[in-house]
């Protein structure tokens, strides 16, 4: 073949490659394994991740989250504005925005969903919008937002689940007397502001979701969004078969890939394994007081849990447990956190340092302690089994306490427990979520581990109010130095998520939040 | 009628046992450590929601307040929400236990249906090349662990082969049934091999007995010997094996469900244990005890029926 018809061949599929990247598609039903099913549907009420990371597809908020998660984009609202003393956020609303029933959104219904939100008295999400006093309307198109206090994370708070808008009139009228029953009933057949809505949901085994015909955004090729008739959600606990239905075209993505299996799935024939940047971390949380029950604990000593930070080869746990998927951690939130800091990796491996550490500490004969393990998770009991056999070489022994999700809250809860293996995710795009549980001793006693620094929880309360970006941005990065250097977590990895979808998904997108959307996804056929 | 008496007798010893069990799930459940709003909330929750959530759900009730409650509620037929589904017990249950029972009851049909033909064909070439075959394989069966079973079977059938759904649960009885075809197989494997080594044991002592050499002495065919008096005999002690086993069988269900993802009672019972729903666990324990019950009091009735000396 000469090279003219060579290049005129390359340009050709070149072209037309670029046309089908180019070319949505519309139409299709697109089969979603999940690992588990959704609890409960009503964006203030519901208490699980399994929830939240699906409300995004049935109800709107005012803003929405950029696809990197970082960043604000218009969602029900298409402008808004904070006041110079940072008390007062205005919001236009887009024109013509309708729920799925046909009737209008209207500033009423946002002043409602807003009021709902902030409720003390309902649901566990109302902290984040803790400083809304009073939500007030101007004309068709303005809602104002009064605040008790600046709140710098206010913004990225009206891209959160539980400020999603509902019809009040719908809600209201709704099967119930209490707020809980009316919200069970709306949430049986609910009335959507998102791309999609609920047709059917058979719990514990799938969810169906059709497109909402009264969507405000549009597509690429200039038609309303969605681009796809419906999503099936299907509850495939079991990983293999999850991933047994990806391979035999039963279903078009799953998610919760295991990290053992990511590389196998990179290669196979037909599926796009998808790794996607993510705001969770692992690490161990370490109980820091000085006594347990009455036993003296070695933990609260700094030195020692520096030194078993030393003593973690974290890179071989990456490679063990998460075959590689996985990141050394810059920081304990993630490098996908707002105003994250750190461009190396914590505690590098140095088992001299450790030794001599152990040795300051005064406990150069090492000493017996335990940690938690959630039973049958094999990424746990791997990593248990790691630094156990780590931490062996600066004498420390380590029981491996096997027990159940349940039994481990307690003790966790109680603060009878000594070391436990846990995860985290960001709900919103700002580090005050994060900061809150793991670092301000009044919310949940830093990760109920009994450490507490007045600084940092000082600089935590400023940070809540200060409203000058680049002074937050120092706050955080003080906390941060506080925390990294002597808080009590022991950093783990930081891991994307792993979903595989078939090549026929275009547009998916899963958000360093967890939010799984599929408001502009389509299947090309 | 000395059956229909002893029906009645058996259904009245089923009461008590039925209490028993429902006042030790009761405090077992108690016992376990953590609680439903805990649970419920995760690692974040702080304190104050915890709290408000278990006082709404009457759990800061002493225990004896609680299980007056309950046996009320029990009475009344009302066996409350889940805590977690926010869905009424009775609903939760009258969807997800009928998948269980057709998943074990295909199970058990596929398990007799194997072991019942290959237990003559192994007990009357005793010692043979197909004894050994059909003893050995079911060996292999016996051993293998249920969820690595079902794995196999979803590879090899539903992913390579595609003759099956990969899991999953049908829209209709008959897609059902194709559904739940290789999560029963999977099932009954474990079974069909206890009920074999029985069964064949059975056979080859009953072969050998005064009555069969009699019965073939009057001229009778074959097949009626067998079928009359071989295999009549040969099930009593299989009967009662077979009814016991339905307690292991939806023990077996619990893994199988989770495997095949079927939304059954067994996986629901997973996680309603999990979640530390009560009312789930509860009104579930309630079901499967008398579901296990009836399989006992069915097994005991067909055995009488076989076997007349029984209620005497």
């Amino acid at each position: 073949m000469n090279t003219l018809v060579k290049a005129a061949l390359s340009a050709a599929l070149l072209v037309g490659t670029s046309y089908n990247a180019l070319a949505v598609e519309r139409g299709g039903t697109l089969k979603y394994g999940r690992y588990a099913d959704s609890l409960f549907l009503d964006p203030v009420l519901n208490d699980a991740n399994v929830d939240i990371w699906v409300l995004s597809n049935l109800y709107d908020t005012l803003i929405l989250p950029t696809d990197d998660g970082k960043g604000l984009k218009p969602g029900l609202a298409t402008e808004w504005k904070v006041s110079g003393d940072g008390l007062t956020v205005t919001l236009t609303l887009r024109d013509g925005i309708k729920f799925s029933d046909g009737s209008p959104i209207t500033p009423a219904d946002v002043q409602w969903s807003l009021k709902r939100a902030a409720d003390p008295k309902k649901g566990i999400w109302n902290f984040l919008v803790g400083s809304i006093q009073d939500v007030t309307t101007d004309g068709d198109h303005t809602v104002i937002i009064k605040l008790k206090n600046t709140d710098p994370a206010i913004l990225a708070a009206l891209t959160v689940f539980n400020t999603a808008i509902l019809p009040m009139k719908a809600f209201e009228a709704s099967e119930g007397t209490t707020d809980e029953e009316k919200a069970k009933s709306f949430s049986a057949h609910p009335i959507s502001s998102g791309p999609f809505v609920l047709q059917s949901w058979d719990h514990g085994q799938s969810m169906k979701l059709t497109r909402n015909e009264n969507y405000w955004a549009k597509g690429e090729d200039g038609k309303p969004l969605p681009y796809l008739d419906g999503i099936d959600f299907e509850v495939i606990p079991d990983d293999a078969t999850r991933i047994l239905k990806l391979q035999s075209g039963e279903i078009d993505g799953a998610e919760f890939i295991p990290y053992a299996r990511v590389d196998e799935l990179k290669q196979a024939d037909g599926i796009d394994m998808k790794l996607y940047p993510s705001t969770r971390v692992e690490y161990i949380t370490m109980n820091v007081r000085p006594k347990i029950g009455d036993k003296d604990n070695p933990l609260s000593n700094e030195k020692v849990r520096q030194a078993m930070n030393y003593a973690t080869n974290k890179e071989a746990i990456i490679q063990v447990v998460t075959h590689g998927v996985g990141s050394q951690m810059t920081s304990f939130m993630s490098s996908a956190t707002p105003l994250h800091k750190g461009d190396k990796p914590l505690y590098p491996y140095d088992l001299d340092k450790a030794k001599q550490l152990m040795k300051d500490a005064g406990f150069e004969n090492g000493f017996e302690t335990s940690l938690l393990v959630l039973a049958g998770n094999q990424d746990e009991i791997g990593i248990a089994t790691a630094v156990q056999q780590m931490w062996g070489q600066i004498g420390i022994k380590l029981d491996l306490q096997q027990v159940d999700n349940p039994s481990r809250t307690q003790q966790y809860r109680d603060g009878t427990f000594t070391m436990r293996e846990a995860a985290w995710t960001d709900d919103i795009a700002d580090p005050n979520e994060i900061a809150s549980y793991f670092v301000y001793s009044p919310t949940i006693g830093a990760l109920h581990s009994g450490w507490k620094s007045d600084e940092a929880d000082k600089l935590f309360e400023a940070s809540q109010k200060e409203i000058d970006a680049a002074k937050r941005a120092d706050q955080y990065a003080k906390m941060q130095d506080i925390y990294n250097a002597s808080g009590p977590i022991l950093p783990l990895y930081e891991t994307p998520y792993p979903v595989a979808l078939s090549k026929k998904v275009q547009g998916f997108v899963q958000i360093p939040l967890g939010n799984n959307i599929f408001g502009a996804a389509w299947l090309q056929k | 009628m000395p059956l229909l008496g002893f029906i009645f007798r058996r259904v009245l010893q089923t009461i008590p046992t039925i209490a028993f069990i429902l006042v030790v799930t009761f405090i077992l459940v108690r016992l376990l450590p953590g609680d439903p709003a805990s649970a419920m909330l995760g690692d974040r929750a702080i304190d104050a929601d915890v709290q408000r959530i278990n006082a709404k759900l009457g759990l800061d009730r002493p225990i004896p307040v609680q299980f007056l409650y309950f046996t009320k509620a029990v009475f009344t037929g009302d066996l409350g929400n889940s805590i977690g589904l926010k869905l009424p017990v009775i609903e939760l249950i009258s969807r997800r236990l009928p998948v269980t029972l057709m998943l074990t009851g295909m199970a058990a049909l596929i398990a007799l249906l194997v072991a019942v033909p290959l237990s003559f064909v192994a007990a009357l070439n005793r010692g043979g090349a197909p004894d050994a075959i059909i003893r050995g394989t079911f060996q292999i069966g016996l051993s293998m662990p249920v969820f690595y079973v079902g794995l196999v079977l979803l590879t090899v059938f539903a992913a390579k082969l595609r003759w099956f759904p990969v899991g999953g649960y049908g829209q209709n009885f008959f897609d059902d049934l194709y559904h739940l075809f290789l999560p029963a197989t999977t099932l009954a494997l474990s079974l069909s091999a206890v009920l074999m080594r029985n069964l064949r044991a059975a056979i080859i002592g009953v072969v050998g007995a005064d009555y069969v050499d009699f019965a073939r002495a009057k001229g009778l065919r074959a097949r009626v010997i067998m079928v009359r008096h071989v295999l009549r005999n040969a099930l009593i002690s299989t009967v009662t094996l077979f009814g016991l086993s339905i307690g292991t069988l939806l023990g077996g269900a619990v893994i199988t469900e989770t495997v095949f993802a079927i939304p059954g009672a067994g996986r629901l019972m997973i996680e309603a244990i999990y979640g530390r729903d009560y009312p789930v666990i509860q009104g579930l324990t309630i079901a499967l005890a008398l579901l296990v019950s009836f399989t006992f009091l069915l097994t005991d009735i067909v055995q009488a029926w076989l076997d007349p000396r029984v209620v005497r």
